[in-house]
């Protein structure tokens, strides 16, 4: 599904270049819950958008599908992105005026779905993340967990190959981000390849493969750690 | 183009700030509605001056003569200057050309009675194309013809207040008047609402005016002649070779403004017709200007709301939005806001001009309506100013990173 070779990255800041990325090489394959950790400056949250087509890289290559992604331009990496790509946010990112069900329709909107149909499919999500009733409200009528699961629809609802969440449960409290992880588990088991950054140990030990980075290359890569062996 | 999420998204756009959206359509709808009013007014001062020239027609030379001022070739001043039928003929027919011509024998407060009415009028003593070159718009009967002019018959074409004090109102096509003591026989009258004075001429064949009342011979006291479908410069070209033949045939100053003089409606007709273009085209720039003002207003605006959105359009952007398509939504907005305020200025400004139309009807400014024509293109401006006004900020925005926006909080 996912297959990086030497995947390199580097920004420029005051004319100096600094090297985010030092060749990471990963293949995750179609229906793994893979977990990627790391602290702050790791490079974790570049490789979740290289791995968006939300960025590019300078060297290496990226597969997604089969599929080389290397400099697209923004129209083609904006089709890409809506055929196969799900994304989830930290900070949810529904749009403020639109409810629930408009919201989670807006990917197929960009697929050119007609309005009947995708807020159709919309409730059909909606009522796959147990918020059916909530199809009219507005984001701000929500909980976190519920706009988080919202968010969770709107990834799923263009059937995209690989779900990217980006510490998806960063704003939620213990119970609440332990829902959203069920979710994610369920569509996961439906057969969704799942990606989640995540720097809590927890929320990694409920995937399946933890990828840890450190400065911008690969530490580890296998099953989570338990708990317990870190306290 | 336009779908039911556009809409939704483009109206809460428009009413996340309901003061800033109404300022932007008050300035867009201001400098629309100034454009019209000054438009409207500059068509208003150019149909009065039209209308002060349909009278005779443009394309026409005039020839006069009066007694010279100037002492020239051996003559003292103060001479005067006796047209002939022959300088009428090589005027018309060898410089210029044309076959649309006449002479005129004017005799000025002409006594007429009919039973026990009686006034007194000009009597125009004319060739038949006079009236061609006149505009005279016949209410009644005809005009005098090349029969009249060979037989000398005494007939008139009368004008409509003549009809009215004379004859009641009443057709009199056929009826009689003695003019002078001579019975003369209606067999036309003429309206042209646009003079008093001329509704107040007769007109009757030239040959009968020289054999009547001139000396029995070919004196014309002026001329006029068609230049038809000329340029302005042959007209003036023309008009320059006729003074020029008159003024060595007659022995006049080339300089002699009394003598001879060779009016060009053509000419006098271009140089209001410049006036007038030159006060639209800057009465058009004021306008567009107050109009470009608005318009950099829905600029500014559409970037601040770019501003604010940048978040949401990353996130539309991960979600599979195009550039073009994110270009596309800024773009209408611009578009729509600016066509809204447009109308409403363009609405505003035809009412205000309808106004003034209602009320104002002179000599020199008259029905300052817009045509439709102008309204479309006022429209179609307004399209494409809302385009380059949502250019900029739609262009910003297109570009705008998602990872970039997703960061900012």
């Amino acid at each position: 599904m996912i297959s990086l070779t030497d995947v390199r990255k580097s920004y420029t800041t005051g004319g100096q270049a600094l090297e985010v990325l030092k060749g990471i090489n990963m293949h995750i394959d179609e229906g793994e819950m893979v977990s990627i950790m790391g602290s702050s400056g790791s490079g974790k949250s570049t490789l979740l958008n290289i791995l968006g087509i939300l960025d590019g890289y300078n060297s290496g290559e990226y597969h997604l599908a089969g599929k080389l992604i290397k400099n697209l331009s923004e129209t083609k990496a904006a089709r890409l992105r809506a055929d196969s790509i799900g994304f989830v946010f930290q900070s949810f990112n529904l749009i403020g005026f639109k409810s629930a069900a408009e919201n989670v329709a807006l990917p197929l909107y960009y697929k050119k779905i007609s309005r009947r149909k995708r807020l159709a499919k919309a409730h059909e999500m909606l009522e796959k993340v147990g918020l059916a009733d909530w199809a009219h409200h507005l984001p701000s009528e929500m909980s976190g967990g519920q706009k988080q699961r919202v968010a969770i629809a709107r990834a799923l609802i263009s059937e995209p190959h690989l779900i990217l969440a980006d510490e998806p449960t960063g704003a939620l409290d213990t119970a609440t981000s332990y829902q959203v992880m069920d979710v994610l588990r369920q569509v996961n088991k439906e057969g969704m390849t799942v990606v989640i950054v995540t720097h809590e140990d927890d929320i990694s030990q409920m995937t399946d493969r933890c990828i840890r980075l450190q400065d911008g290359t690969i530490l580890s890569d296998g099953r989570p750690v338990e708990p317990s062996a870190h306290v | 183009m336009f779908d039911g999420d556009k809409w939704t998204e483009i109206l809460y756009s428009l009413g996340q700030n309901p003061l800033r959206t109404c300022m932007i359509v008050l300035a867009v709808a201001i400098g629309m509605f100034i454009l019209v009013v000054l438009q409207g007014m500059g068509s208003g001062l150019q149909t009065g001056v039209e209308s002060q020239f349909a009278d005779d027609a443009v394309n026409s030379i005039w020839v006069r003569s009066s007694r010279t001022s100037m002492s020239y070739g051996g003559y003292q001043p103060n001479r005067t200057i006796q047209f002939k039928e022959e300088d009428h003929r090589i005027a018309a027919e060898e410089i210029q050309g044309t076959t649309v011509s006449s002479g005129r024998l004017q005799f000025w407060g002409t006594q007429v009675v009919v039973g026990d009415k009686y006034g007194n009028y000009s009597l125009r003593c004319v060739d038949p194309e006079h009236q061609e070159l006149e505009r005279t718009e016949l209410a009644h009967g005809r005009f005098i013809n090349d029969l009249d002019l060979a037989e000398r018959r005494k007939v008139l074409v009368i004008g409509q207040t003549i009809v009215d004090e004379i004859f009641g109102g009443r057709n009199p096509v056929g009826e009689f008047m003695q003019v002078w003591g001579i019975q003369f026989r209606v067999v036309g009258t003429f309206n042209d609402p646009a003079s008093r004075w001329e509704n107040r001429q007769m007109y009757a064949p030239i040959t009968t005016g020289q054999f009547l009342f001139g000396g029995n011979n070919d004196d014309i006291g002026m001329f006029m002649l068609s230049t038809s479908s000329d340029e302005l410069e042959t007209t003036v070209e023309t008009a320059e070779a006729i003074d020029g033949f008159l003024r060595a045939r007659h022995t006049v100053h080339p300089e002699d403004m009394r003598g001879i003089s060779v009016g060009n409606n053509n000419e006098e007709f271009q140089r209001y017709a410049n006036i007038i273009l030159g006060m639209k085209v800057f009465l058009f720039f004021i306008g567009g200007l107050t109009l470009v003002f608005g318009i950099i207003g829905v600029s500014t605006i559409m970037s601040i709301v770019v501003k604010d959105r940048t978040r949401e359009f990353g996130v539309r952007k991960s979600l599979g939005a195009t550039p073009a398509s994110i270009l596309n939504l800024i773009v209408m907005e611009a578009v729509l806001i600016t066509l809204l305020s447009g109308m409403i200025g363009l609405v505003a400004g035809v009412l205000v001009l309808e106004l003034v139309a209602t009320f104002v009807d002179h000599e020199f400014f008259s029905n300052p309506r817009l045509s439709l024509g102008v309204c479309l293109l006022a429209m179609a401006i307004l399209v494409v100013s809302g385009i380059f006004a949502g250019l900029v900020p739609g262009l910003r925005a297109a570009r705008i990173k998602p990872v970039e926006a997703l960061k900012e909080d």
